[in-house]
């Protein structure tokens, strides 16, 4: 059974379209949703929450999220980026209103998370820094027993040593208590770091939905010196770079000797297959 | 459910929701349209809706392990509670208004009496507020300013037609009018017809504003 999956999730907007987005989240697993501004993480990540009104189904695992919905939400720790919520309240004033909510909440485990962030309950959520609203939101979703993670851009805001900290974090809730995450993000290091599997979104469609070796390994990176040898052995997403020009290769395709091949990172993976998708839509355009 | 009712009232509640329940003194005031102490009932709704906003209150409501409808729900039944307490309150004050006022001066010149009628009036603007206002500011909660002053405008135009009927029917003038004890039937049962239209219009605003906000994006 897979912790999360999402199934024709649509949604129309006047100038864009998350178009039937389908993913799954095994269990134990943690999965990257990657994409540039404006690809569709945070509609993806909303729609799975029902924050929006989107077609589509989602089940967490194997519970539909419509019909079971209090019991499915109980089940999941959202962060969305930091704690953007009450400005004006103490730290304990919001988890004395939201602790009871979840039977299952660990006072003890969350006063570790607080003492470990160095979160100081007596703050105005305004007083703390955007790393620190970061760690409170983690705090609060990992105080109650979640078995799914959902993060929209947890790292975003955080401090080298803070993303360490919170990939340590991750990693253990995974490794010791077999939590499930899917969270979005566009530091592909911590990605590396951590990430079973990619979801990668672009223009609202799902490009990739891959384990993260198998991404790493469908791809390799080429250098050619002009613009004729890219369009001979047919690259993906060619760009000008410094010297010559770069682009995508299958991993199977064999290449002269010419031309100089490495290892493909995420970075490369996204640059190139975002400017082959953004062609398509030119060429479909003209 | 109950919890999001604790997190509204924690969380989500102006001071002036506090402030304006005080207003019900006003009954005291001579000469004064008492129907307008039921605006500043409203006027705390608008200023609550604007603080949750700010707040983030309903984004941060959605990622609770709550159904989606129960958020206007609970929302709303806090505001409706609030909305009964001004009525009991203008109901109280207007009863010791008449205890220990003398007639001519519990007599209002420029609308009801402070008697049982006007907390019927009262029930009744409160409730058409609410059909105008909720289920509006439930399709989209970052807007906040059309549904009040439409709810707003009509609440006045209201309480015009209120006075108005105060001054040109008998039925108002007089039957209506004046201490609780005379025509005490009558009184009672123009207050009846109140909570029964408050209860109705109430329960038909939470009902599609719990529809509206199914489709919200936030």
């Amino acid at each position: 059974m897979n912790a999360l999956e999402v199934r024709e999730l649509t949604k129309a907007y006047p100038e864009f379209t998350l178009d039937k987005v389908c993913f799954c989240v095994e269990q134990g697993h943690i999965s990257g949703l990657i994409g540039r501004n404006g690809a569709g993480k945070s509609t993806t990540i909303k729609g799975i929450l029902r924050l929006i009104d989107a077609e589509g189904s989602v089940s967490v695992f194997g519970k539909d999220f419509i019909k079971e919905e209090m019991t499915v939400k109980q089940t999941i720790g959202y962060v969305g980026g930091g704690f953007r919520y009450y400005p004006m309240n103490t730290l304990a004033a919001i988890r004395k209103t939201y602790s009871p909510f979840y039977p299952t909440w660990d006072q003890n485990k969350y006063e570790r998370f607080l003492a470990q962030f160095e979160l100081i309950e007596s703050k105005k959520v305004k007083e703390l820094s955007e790393g620190m609203k970061v760690k409170f939101a983690l705090a609060l979703a990992l105080s109650h027993g979640a078995k799914l993670l959902i993060m929209d851009e947890p790292t975003s805001g955080l401090d080298p040593l803070s993303r360490e900290e919170f990939c340590d974090i991750i990693l253990q809730l995974v490794r010791e208590e077999g939590v499930s995450v899917l969270f979005s993000t566009h530091i592909t290091s911590d990605l590396m770091r951590i990430a079973d599997d990619i979801v990668y979104i672009s223009q609202g469609k799902i490009l990739e939905a891959c384990p993260l070796k198998e991404l790493l390994c469908k791809y390799k990176l080429a250098r050619f010196s002009s613009l004729a040898d890219a369009s001979a052995v047919n690259a993906i997403g060619v760009k000008a770079v410094k010297e010559g020009y770069e682009g995508l290769l299958t991993r199977d395709m064999q290449t002269s000797e010419s031309i100089a091949v490495t290892d493909a990172t995420i970075d490369n993976i996204i640059v190139h297959l975002e400017k082959a998708n953004e062609e398509k839509k030119n060429v479909k355009f003209d | 459910m109950l919890n999001l009712i604790k997190k509204e009232i924690r969380l989500c509640l102006h001071p002036t929701a506090f402030i304006f329940l005080s207003f019900a003194g006003l009954v005291f005031v001579p000469s004064y349209p008492y129907e307008v102490i039921f605006f500043f009932s409203c006027l705390s709704v608008f200023f609550g809706c604007m603080m949750a906003r700010e707040n983030g209150d309903i984004s941060f409501a959605c990622t609770l392990p709550v159904k989606k409808e129960h958020i206007p729900l609970a929302k709303m039944s806090v505001i409706f509670g609030l909305q009964c307490i001004i009525l009991f309150l203008v109901g109280i004050m207007g009863a010791i208004k008449g205890a220990i006022f003398p007639i001519e001066q519990y007599f209002n010149y420029s609308g009801i009496s402070a008697n049982l009628v006007l907390v019927g009036n009262g029930a009744i603007l409160l409730g058409i507020f609410n059909l105008i206002f909720f289920p509006r500011y439930f399709k989209n909660p970052s807007k906040i300013g059309v549904p009040f002053v439409i709810g707003a405008f009509v609440i006045f135009f209201l309480i015009g037609v209120f006075i108005v009927l105060r001054w040109v029917t008998p039925l108002y003038s007089t039957t209506l009018n004046g201490l609780n004890s005379e025509n005490t039937g009558t009184k009672l049962a123009a207050l009846a017809i109140g909570i029964v239209i408050y209860a109705v219009l109430s329960a038909a605003s939470c009902k599609l504003s719990m529809k509206n906000f199914q489709r919200v994006d936030l």
